[in-house]
């Protein structure tokens, strides 16, 4: 209430308040950050002693993590590709056609987005276990997709809706193709859009556990299904060091997104502003 | 007239071209969902009503509503209602303490809840169990605290479940509540203030009211997502908060249940759909009402 | 600017990108264009020299814009034909019909410099390298841009953007350079500048501009004829001085000069005028000779610089100034004539003007007396 002088008691109430909650946001991935280097992977916080065991053991002979690592990471880069390739389309049909239906269209590509999780990997399970796909990362990435591309869509769509169609109108008047425009034009605009797609969907993808753990098969396990029998049935301390690792490729990712946004949109709010924080974390504001 | 029809068509040619270039692009996408997405759905749903022999029946759903699956299904609600009005709270006092502070620590605690929401829940999840453990660090600074009557049983119980859940469901409630907060006019408080309105007048009268649809939805929003929940509750709660995704994953991966898990998916696909419902519902009123007071 | 070729578009556009030796840039022939039940553009018609600056001056509305947008190919006509340099492309799609654009919000790309703004549409035709910074060089310099070369759009004025904009649609000299109320955007004294500037680019290079605006004066300041748009219709497609002259509606009368209007009926004719008995006051006012017959109820239209006032009794009519303003080298004089019904507005210069409360006589010069049948209202 910016317009309403503030009370110093008050003030102090609402900053403790909101420290506590964002320590409660913040705290589960400190701790986990903080025990993968301490010499008791479980508990004891703060450690006594600092180790790199955990990160070693994760390439230790017989060890399962690189294994469900490179799986995760070959479905995820496969359902990037196709969640891309699906949105650029489909935010193109849904920003500059003439669409019938089109309120349908996006009904349909926001359901997986709404839907619950387990209701699709169930539907999957259902659809790839009489094709005998179990196990095929081909078929978990493909059910990724599922999850990944309305991401992805979404934020196409906002990134299309933000570029001037006139730009392309000018670009066409000057005897610029169609094909011209979408290389020249469209496309090193939409570049930003693009990365953030791509990102999310990796993300989404490499994160995924619903999906994965019906599709999966005793030779295809990824990351997460890993992590998750690792916490329920055979307690492997190198878990704490792998959600570290992948605590840091989220902040990558994020760090990768918000560093594109800022530039494209030409360095107007400073990088940490709230424009861009929040920006992130809705990249297709607009639409939604 | 002649001359009518015949210049019509071109500009019809046009316009369908603009159509044809629209559906060939949806295509991949429309295409891609119907056999991936609502397919299985209807695959489900054909499944749920099925019996060994292949003829209708209602007797799985007779199932997923009696018995044991009931008492999980009630529980499932309990514990997203639990959740969703816990996610509000504290997104409300967050999403407000973030509107009013300055630029950079807004953006800072932005970044706080925005990243979190972009970590894996499992990883999250993780993280929980490590603080709340007998000797988490939870406890162990209660007991440095000397406050009697630790170490509390935080884990695989309803509180370590509804700390899960809520922590899973604040970033959306604070991202959804920060933009509901930001489309007030600050101007009309103000103007209420000027009118001699006191602080909590303001808030009761004016602020709540013009918020209202906004908390409806962001509370309706977390209370579906914390339906379909199963990582936290699963590592996180004891044998009392097993969930209905919890049971359909019991059914699929060790009891070949199909048919069960299939009707409890359609109970649950029905609860989200009537939720998604109410929270259309709330946001035409808050649509119509805010129509009523610009106009 | 004789260094300037003409470029052949790798893009297929006809060898008529020079304007043909008829002299006849474009032709435009019974365009027209609905939406719906809305008629945007009713049958428009027009022939534009090659180096001749024209404007669709109009309110919004008017189908100024429609008609624009019809001949640079963004908008489909219903019927009717656009020729340029003898070429029809009335179905032909933008990209194909090898014309300028300048558009009111600029639209540079914003992920290209300056110079790659310009340098565009040169690269899209294949123009060679060291051609090309050779022609964005001087095309830059030109619009007073040199040394701006390397900046990104965001980084100009609008004003400055904007010259961009005009610099990529002339660079590669277009037989025909459209403008869409370029200096909309813009501050009046910026506004004033550039018109200036636009002129003088467009005579130095023998540019065929048509241009749209809703600003009278600039249309004035700008053009070598004006069609002047109403509802669809082109009302009157002439020289500046024959719409303020001889404006042929009194919608251009008024729009133009904002004229006062007087009604009455033709008398009789002599051989060199008209005389018009006035409704309101009963006075006889000359005009020079319509072919109207006796007995026709008609609007007379007098622009308010060219009535004068002279000793009651003088003129057509006698009246009281009501007010006298000074406005610098005028003075603008509202005079109450006939039975107080009629209010005429006159400027007259500063020095021998009128003070308020003064008996006059208003006269005028017969040329300067425009007739029209009253039809309608008016």
């Amino acid at each position: 209430m910016m317009e309403l002088r503030k009370t110093v008691a008050g003030r102090i109430a609402l900053t403790a308040v909101a420290t506590v909650i964002l320590l409660f946001l913040a705290l589960p991935i400190v701790v986990i950050l903080v025990t993968s280097f301490s010499s008791n992977a479980f508990s004891a916080f703060p450690p006594e002693v600092w180790t790199l065991n955990w990160y070693k053991a994760l390439f230790a002979d017989g060890s399962k993590w690189p294994a469900a690592l490179s799986l995760s990471a070959l479905i995820a880069a496969l359902s990037t590709v196709f969640s891309l390739i699906i949105a650029v389309t489909a935010a193109t049909a849904l920003t500059r056609s003439e669409l019938p239906l089109r309120s349908a269209v996006y009904a349909l590509v926001l359901g997986p987005l709404l839907i619950p999780q387990i209701v699709t990997a169930l539907g999957l399970f259902l659809l790839f276990e009489p094709a005998a796909m179990l196990g095929s990362p081909l078929a978990i990435a493909l059910g990724h997709t599922v999850l990944a591309s309305p991401i992805a869509v979404l934020i196409l769509i906002a990134t299309l809706r933000g570029i001037d169609e006139r730009l392309e109108d000018a670009a066409a008047s000057m005897g610029a193709g169609r094909m011209t425009i979408a290389r020249r034009i469209t496309f090193p605009l939409a570049a930003p859009g693009m990365i953030a797609a791509a990102v999310f969907s990796f993300i989404t993808s490499f994160d995924e556990f619903y999906i994965s753990q019906f599709l999966s098969s005793v030779g295809t396990i990824t990351l997460p299904v890993q992590v998750y029998n690792s916490l329920t049935f055979d307690i492997d301390p190198s878990v704490t060091a792998v959600s570290a690792i992948l605590i840091a490729f989220a902040v990558l990712a994020l760090a990768l997104v918000a560093l594109v946004r800022w530039l494209g949109s030409g360095r107007q709010n400073s990088l940490l502003s709230v424009e861009n924080t929040a920006g992130i974390a809705n990249p297709a504001e607009e639409t939604v | 007239m002649a001359a009518l029809t015949a210049t019509a068509r071109p500009r019809k040619l046009l316009a369908s071209r603009r159509t044809r270039v629209g559906i060939l692009y949806a295509l991949p996408v429309v295409v891609y969902l119907l056999v991936l997405f609502v397919y299985p759905i209807f695959g489900t749903l054909f499944l749920s009503l099925k019996n060994a022999d292949g003829s209708l029946t209602l007797h799985w759903y007779v199932d997923a509503l009696t018995g044991v699956n009931l008492s999980v299904l009630i529980t499932t609600l309990r514990i997203s209602a639990e959740t969703a009005l816990l996610s509000l709270v504290f997104g409300f006092v967050l999403a407000n303490a973030i509107s009013r502070l300055k630029p950079l620590w807004a953006g800072l605690a932005m970044l706080v809840v925005v990243v979190p929401h972009f970590i894996s829940a499992l990883v999250r999840t993780y993280g929980w169990i490590i603080l709340l453990g007998d000797k988490g660090l939870v406890n162990e600074t209660l007991a440095g605290l000397s406050v009697p009557g630790t170490p509390y049983r935080l884990l695989y119980n309803e509180l370590g479940v509804v700390i899960g859940t809520t922590s899973m469901m604040l970033p959306y409630t604070v991202l959804l509540l920060y933009g509901v907060m930001r489309g007030v006019d600050r101007r009309l408080l103000a103007a209420a203030a000027s009118m001699g309105a006191g602080r909590v007048t303001i808030f009761r009268r004016v602020y709540l009211p013009l918020v209202a649809p906004g908390l409806a939805s962001a509370g309706l929003l977390s209370f579906i997502l914390s339906l379909g929940y199963y990582i936290t509750p699963a590592l996180m709660g004891g044998p009392n908060q097993t969930m209905i995704a919890t049971l359909i994953n019991q059914q699929v991966t060790k009891e070949n249940q199909w048919n069960g898990a299939a009707a409890q998916g359609v109970i649950l696909l029905l609860l989200t759909l009537a939720g998604l419902l109410l929270v259309k519902l709330v946001s035409s009123l808050g649509a119509s009402r805010k129509k009523r007071s610009a106009s | 600017m004789a260094e300037f070729d003409v470029v052949t578009p790798s893009v297929k556009v006809a060898d008529g990108t020079l304007p043909t030796a008829t002299g006849k840039a474009l032709s435009v022939v019974a365009l027209r264009k609905t939406y719906g039940d809305v008629v945007a553009v009713d049958e428009a018609s027009m022939e534009i020299a090659a180096g001749e600056f024209v404007t669709f001056l109009g309110a919004s509305g008017s189908g100024k814009t429609t008609t624009l947008m019809m001949i640079a190919g963004f908008c489909e006509p219903d019927s009717g034909t656009i020729t340029v340099g003898g070429r029809d492309m009335t179905r032909l799609a933008p990209q194909k019909r090898g014309l300028g654009f300048v558009f009111q919000q600029y639209l540079l790309f914003p992920h290209m410099t300056v110079s790659e703004n310009v340098a565009f549409p040169l690269t899209l035709r294949g123009v060679p390298k060291d051609e090309i910074r050779r022609r964005v060089g001087e095309t830059l310099e030109i619009a007073g841009l040199s040394g701006f070369g390397g900046r990104k759009p965001r980084e100009l004025s609008g004003g400055q953007q904007q010259r961009v904009a005009l610099c990529r649609a002339l660079v590669y000299r277009p037989p025909v350079i459209l403008m869409d109320e370029p200096l909309g955007a813009l501050d009046k004294k910026l506004r004033d500048q550039l018109q200036v500037e636009i002129k003088a680019i467009q005579q130095e290079l023998g540019l065929t501009v048509i241009y749209v605006t809703h600003d009278q004066e600039e249309a004035l300041v700008l053009s070598d004829r004006i069609a002047v748009m109403r509802n669809g219709l082109i009302e009157q497609f002439d020289t500046p001085r024959e719409l303020f002259e001889r404006p042929r509606t009194p919608f251009v009368a008024d729009f133009l000069g904002a004229a006062n209007f007087l009604s009455g009926h033709v008398e009789k004719h002599t051989d060199e005028h008209t005389l018009v008995r006035l409704d309101e006051t009963g006075g006889l006012l000359k005009a020079r000779r319509h072919e109207l017959a006796t007995g026709t109820q008609i609007k007379a239209a007098v622009q308010p610089g060219r009535l004068r006032a002279g000793a009651p009794g003088d003129g057509f009519c006698t009246g009281t100034v009501e007010t006298a303003t000074y406005v610098g080298t005028l003075v603008r004089a509202g005079v109450r004539v006939g039975s107080g019904d009629v209010l005429l507005r006159l400027e007259v210069p500063a020095g021998r003007g009128p003070v308020a409360g003064e008996r006059v006589g208003v006269t005028a010069d017969p040329e300067d007396v425009n007739l029209f049948a009253d039809e309608r209202e008016r």
